[in-house]
């Protein structure tokens, strides 16, 4: 797997098992998961009420409320109409679905119900993304930066300008270590956009924020980093722009996987060395002589000849 | 193999070998004590002069004898941060399973990145000419799997942005 | 009459392996019927031969660490073993049992070999102390007593040596020096008669130093007639003082070989050496007063492969990451270092020498002379 998935797989799976057992007429079930996503989100899907013939799905994202002044509200209200809910207690969006009526629901529109559900977190992000793109597309400058802080300590920023929009993620890397495989890795997103014309520019800096951020409260440190992504108009059309924001919105949690997975594997590389060099230190152990009883699987003994 | 390897890797070895001829010897500092000389220094008489054998700035290796115990430090190739960071992390890996290697210091000698401790003890369990051989193919390999892990890792980073960018 | 060495001539006798324990001392008795030795360990082993294989019958557990010191006196049949404990026993055999007594060493380090003097009323420790106990047999009180051997010793006592005289003793030294010292005693010797090396002999009497920057002394040996004096160094060398030529004047021979750990006179003429390089080589000391490598003892020869070995193969790749069968072996008999050779016969046409290693193998090697 080299990229990461857009949808959330558990909505997408428990959803569908619900909605199935619905559809083929089983005895709904009691549902009680909580559960994560990256940048710290949270999903609970449940029965409001203890009413076993509805399920309610509920997001829990830290900060729903800078995305709301982006008009997240508007583009949920969009995206799920007729199903969102009351919230419930201690999260920010619910969505609430009767069984019976999805039952009746012909397969096709099932599917797509279960889909648009397991992209909310997606969905919750696109608010910002559209709403800077509109205004690149109309010429609406002089907007104030989207300031969104999608992790405790991690930002990203929004701009629209008047042939551009500019995406800045700061991240943090928790070890020295990260650093240096983390720029590893954004150089080849650097140099990434001569093997394919169509992909945006990519800039990093590391230590200091870009130089668009300069003066705000953006962090300097030394484990701190700044990916920008710059999108051309062709990123940002009608057509391009659920791809572009489906790739955007990840691509922090994707650099990060893959330093992971890299450190992984020098780590099981270097434990293989390691165990190969043992393996030739032993080759300077004499072998001790005579015959030596050893015990077979069945416990009976026999004595192994040099 | 690179013409300045070879030179420098036999010159290894036949310090090693000579230095390698240590014997069971009790301390004659303190009571009841069998340590090993190069590490508890207390008798200058007991020590050879150190060797350093350079294949360059930043290869070389340090040899320190002593009546009962040798200590090899070994300062590896690193061109750049990558390489740096990864034999920091490989000889810290080993370290920590110095345990298995039975002739590995827990901590590398001041200005190298490992080093070995053989004592008499050492070399009476197990066969010196072997126990040299080892420290060779350790060095020979140390580079080419820190180079190797380099590549790799480059070739991933390439391959994933290369993959996510296509998508655009 | 001269000895001469040519290939093929010299032939191992015997190989005896008592496991991969290292054997840190041995000493044979008068008659070579048995012999006493340790394996790196706190107890001393006595060995009896039947018939070539070496039988243990009694084992000499006195030491509460590492036994560094064997001497089997061949006229008294008494047995004197020092160790890392500091202390050093005597051992007689009476009714069929070994039994000890203790030695007041009144040494505070760790001693590293023991000699027994040629009339057997004395015996020489040397220590880590720095000094070398002669220590011999007080009636009155029914044990053995010591006196110490201190200056100039600046560093532990690798090894000692009776000169055949009985009052003087050699000693070696990590402080890179041999000395040779009186060692006479008045409660036990008789009066002593001048020999080549001085006459000065009042106990601890310094008669001759050699020092020289070069390394640490493992082994120091008087020639049969006592007139030599020959030790080995780190350095690779081998020295010999004769003492009738020029008795300040040691002559060096730096050889290529690793260090030497021991040597011994075959004769008046001949030097044995054996150490780190794993086999006996052979010095002549000619009447001009010049060292001469004459040869190895073992010819180096190829070792058969043993053939394939499905069970090894598998051990070989599983443990040892070979994929190659890996010979691990050295090509010589011995495959760690020798660290001690002992005389165990000679007569006119050949010479029996033992020796022992780190390798847990006793080798008894033939010396042709003609």
């Amino acid at each position: 797997m080299i990229l990461l998935e857009i949808k959330n797989r558990i909505i997408e799976e428990t959803l569908k098992l619900r909605f199935e057992g619905a559809k083929a007429g089983n005895k709904a079930e009691n549902v009680d998961v909580t559960f994560a996503d990256f940048d710290g989100v949270l999903f609970h899907i449940s029965n409001p009420n203890g009413d076993k013939s509805k399920l309610r799905l509920s997001a829990s994202l830290k900060f729903y409320k800078e995305l709301q002044e982006h008009g997240a509200d508007e583009l949920l209200k969009r995206e799920y109409a007729t199903y969102l809910c009351a919230v419930e207690q201690g999260y920010n969006i619910s969505l609430e679905y009767d069984l019976e009526k999805i039952a009746a629901q012909p397969a096709e529109a099932v599917e797509e119900i279960i889909s648009k559900a397991a992209l909310i977190k997606r969905n919750c992000f696109s608010s910002v993304f559209e709403k800077y793109f509109n205004f690149q597309e109309k010429g609406e400058l002089g907007q104030q930066r989207a300031v969104i802080h999608y992790r405790d300590d991690e930002t990203m920023y929004v701009e629209a300008q008047h042939d551009r929009v500019t995406v800045i993620f700061s991240t943090v890397f928790k070890c020295a270590d990260d650093i240096v495989i983390g720029k590893v890795f954004v150089q080849e997103f650097k140099e990434g956009r001569r093997g394919s014309t169509t992909a945006p520019q990519v800039l990093f800096s590391h230590r200091d924020p870009p130089m668009e951020l300069q003066g705000t409260d953006a962090r300097v440190g030394d484990n701190i980093g700044y990916i920008t992504f710059v999108l051309q108009p062709r990123h940002i059309n009608k057509q391009a722009r659920e791809n572009t924001i489906n790739l955007i919105h990840t691509v922090r949690d994707y650099v990060h996987y893959h330093i992971k997975c890299s450190k992984a594997y020098i780590h099981s590389r270097m434990r293989a060395k390691t165990s190969e060099f043992v393996k030739v230190l032993n080759r300077a152990r004499p072998e001790p002589k005579g015959e030596r009883q050893r015990k077979t699987m069945t416990g009976k003994t026999f004595v192994q000849a040099d | 193999m690179s013409a300045t390897l070879r030179p420098y890797l036999n010159a290894v070895r036949a310090t090693l070998t000579a230095a390698l001829c240590v014997q069971n010897f009790d301390s004659q500092v303190v009571e009841r004590h069998n340590k090993p000389e190069v590490e508890v220094r207390s008798s200058k008489e007991l020590l050879l002069n150190p060797v350093v054998i350079s294949r360059n700035e930043k290869e070389r290796v340090l040899i320190e004898g002593s009546v009962n115990s040798v200590r090899v430090s070994i300062a590896i190739k690193q061109a750049d941060e990558i390489e740096k960071l990864l034999c920091h992390k490989f000889m810290r890996f080993m370290m920590m399973r110095a345990e298995h290697f039975t002739v590995m210091r827990r901590k590398p000698v001041e200005g190298y990145d490992i080093s070995f401790l053989i004592t008499n003890f050492n070399t009476e369990q197990m066969y010196k000419h072997k126990l040299v051989d080892f420290v060779i193919s350790f060095m020979e390999e140390i580079d080419k799997e820190i180079s190797d892990m380099k590549l790799t890792l480059n070739a991933r980073a390439r391959i994933c942005a290369e993959e996510f960018l296509k998508k655009f | 009459m001269r000895l001469e060495m040519s290939n093929g001539t010299h032939n191992i006798a015997e190989v005896h392996s008592f496991g991969i324990e290292p054997i840190t001392c041995h000493s044979f008795n008068k008659n070579r019927s048995e012999v006493a030795f340790s394996l790196n360990s706190n107890d001393v082993i006595i060995c009896k031969n039947n018939n070539g294989h070496w039988s243990t019958t009694a084992t000499l557990a006195a030491h509460d660490l590492r036994v560094t010191g064997i001497d089997w006196a061949p006229i008294s049949n008494r047995i004197v073993t020092c160790g890392a404990d500091r202390n050093a026993y005597v051992w007689e055999h009476k009714n069929g049992v070994w039994t000890k007594s203790l030695v007041l060493l009144r040494i505070n380090r760790a001693a590293t070999c023991v000699q027994w003097s040629p009339k057997e009323n004395k015996f020489a420790v040397g220590c880590g102390a720095k000094l070398v106990a002669i220590c011999y047999f007080d009636e009155e009180n029914d044990w053995w007593l010591s006196k110490h051997i201190k200056k100039p010793i600046r560093s532990s006592v690798t090894s000692v040596d009776w000169h055949p005289n009985n009052f003087l003793l050699a000693a070696g030294s990590t402080d890179f020096s041999s000395r040779v010292f009186s060692a006479f005693v008045k409660e036990v010797d008789d009066k002593p008669t001048p020999s080549s090396w001085g006459d000065k002999f009042t106990f601890g009497n310094l008669l001759a130093e050699f020092s020289r920057p070069g390394g640490w002394l493992h082994s120091v040996r008087f020639s049969p007639s006592g007139e030599k004096l020959a030790w080995v160094s780190h350095d690779s060398s081998i020295s010999v003082v004769d003492s009738k030529r020029d008795v300040s004047q040691a002559v060096t021979l730096k050889t290529p070989f690793l260090p030497f750990m021991s040597c011994v006179w075959l004769k008046e003429t001949h030097i044995l050496t054996a150490g780190h390089d794993c086999c006996p080589m052979l010095y002549s000391f000619d009447q001009t007063g010049k060292l001469i490598f004459v040869s190895r003892i073992e010819q180096v020869q190829e070792r058969k492969t043993g053939g394939f070995n499905a069970l090894k193969k598998f051990k070989d790749l599983d443990t040892r990451a070979a994929t190659e069968s890996v010979d691990i072996f050295l090509e010589t008999t011995h495959q760690n270092t020798i660290t001690q050779l002992s005389l165990t016969s000679a007569n006119k046409n050949d010479t029996t020498v033992c020796s022992t290693g780190m390798d847990g193998q006793m080798v008894l090697w033939t010396v042709q002379s003609r």
